[in-house]
């Protein structure tokens, strides 16, 4: 009797332990979303995970190593904008060098006129000359630019020829320059004025504040002359 | 007094297993196996008393060591990267379904007696009235 209740406890006990857990895993499986894992175990997800995070991990660094470069880039771009903004200004100052702009500013027009004696092309070279050494930055004759091969020559000694064009008299040099010192320079006692005025010829000048001088209208090119390529 | 005693032992452990908590999904794979391998048990403990050799000790120990068992081989099966689990689901099952086989033959022999009996005692009884 004692052991038919014993077998009765024990077979109830299993009973129950079993069905507990069965339900537990009943309840595991209904609640757990197979159909997301599937039949994968938890290695696999583990090495899937770290897959996933390899892969975030490496877009992670190809992002930032994109965005580095992209800085980069615009570094020089900005760099290549201050180049050419360099560049501009560098052919703007050039161009005025060569005198393929027109300028103004302060200087001195002298004007020669013909009269019982005429002027001639030296007197209009030596003004030139004088304008030149007394720091002119710009000088033209009757609106003809002298630039660095600007030619001051004469036919016959009576025609005269700045940049292959004629000019006729009276010839209006203009000047732009520290305009105190180009008509001392001029002014200066046996200077300029002084020796053509002895030689009876007309001279006049006046200080402005805005003299504009043309540019230079014919193209400087080089059909024979080379860059010299070998270094000293 | 056994039926009771495992129909209150079902439904006790149905309620308690409704309301324990769910486990990861990595360790419910343990508990199947685990449950395949004691419900191989019950069946063959039913056999056994099919059969009238029944032993509460050889029962219990199956019923516990089959499981741990089981569990055991499926985390090395988990370790060595071999699904060790099937193999033991196969034997379970199979011998689940030996077993089975066991109990259907003994219940339907028992029931074609019962029959077969019925009709003697009916015969008997024709007999009986025939002679009066």
């Amino acid at each position: 009797m004692k052991e038919k209740i014993i077998i009765t406890i024990t077979i109830g006990l299993t009973a129950l332990i079993l069905t507990m857990i069965m339900f537990t895993q009943f309840k595991t499986v209904d609640k757990t979303d197979i159909t997301a894992i599937e039949t994968m175990r938890e290695t696999e997800l583990r090495s899937e995970l770290t897959s996933w995070r390899e892969k975030y991990e490496e877009i992670n660094s190809k992002v930032s190593e994109t965005d580095a470069k992209i800085s980069e880039y615009k570094q020089e771009l900005d760099n290549d904008e201050n180049i050419a903004n360099l560049l501009q200004e560098e052919v703007k100052e050039a161009e005025g060098y060569l005198g393929y702009t027109k300028l103004q500013g302060q200087g001195i027009v002298v004007t020669l006129q013909d009269s019982n004696v005429d002027i001639t092309y030296s007197d209009l070279l030596r003004l030139v000359n004088e304008l030149n050494a007394a720091g002119a930055e710009a000088i033209s004759i009757n609106d003809e630019r002298i630039v660095s091969r600007s030619d001051i020559a004469t036919v016959d000694y009576i025609k005269i020829l700045v940049n292959d064009s004629r000019i006729f008299s009276p010839y209006e040099i203009k000047a732009i320059g520290d305009k105190k010192y180009l008509a001392s320079a001029l002014n200066v006692k046996y200077g300029y004025i002084d020796e053509m005025r002895n030689n009876e010829k007309i001279v006049e000048y006046a200080e402005q504040d805005n003299i504009v001088i043309p540019a230079y209208e014919k193209k400087l090119e080089f059909n024979y002359a080379k860059e010299n390529i070998v270094e000293e | 007094m056994i039926y009771i005693a495992i129909i209150l032992g079902c439904i006790l452990g149905a309620i308690i297993g409704s309301l324990s908590p769910v486990i990861p999904y990595t360790y419910s794979s343990y508990l199947s196996i685990a449950i395949v391998a004691a419900l191989d048990t019950v069946f063959g403990g039913i056999a056994s008393v099919v059969k009238g050799n029944f032993d509460l000790k050889i029962f219990l120990s199956g019923f516990f060591g089959n499981s741990i068992l089981s569990i055991a081989l499926t985390y090395l099966g988990e370790k060595l990267n071999v699904d060790i689990y099937l193999a033991a689901i196969v034997v379970f099952v199979g011998r689940m379904f030996t077993n089975l086989a066991i109990i259907r033959r003994y219940y339907i022999d028992k029931w074609v007696n019962m029959i077969e009996k019925n009709k003697d005692n009916n015969i008997e009884k024709k007999d009986e009235k025939a002679t009066e």
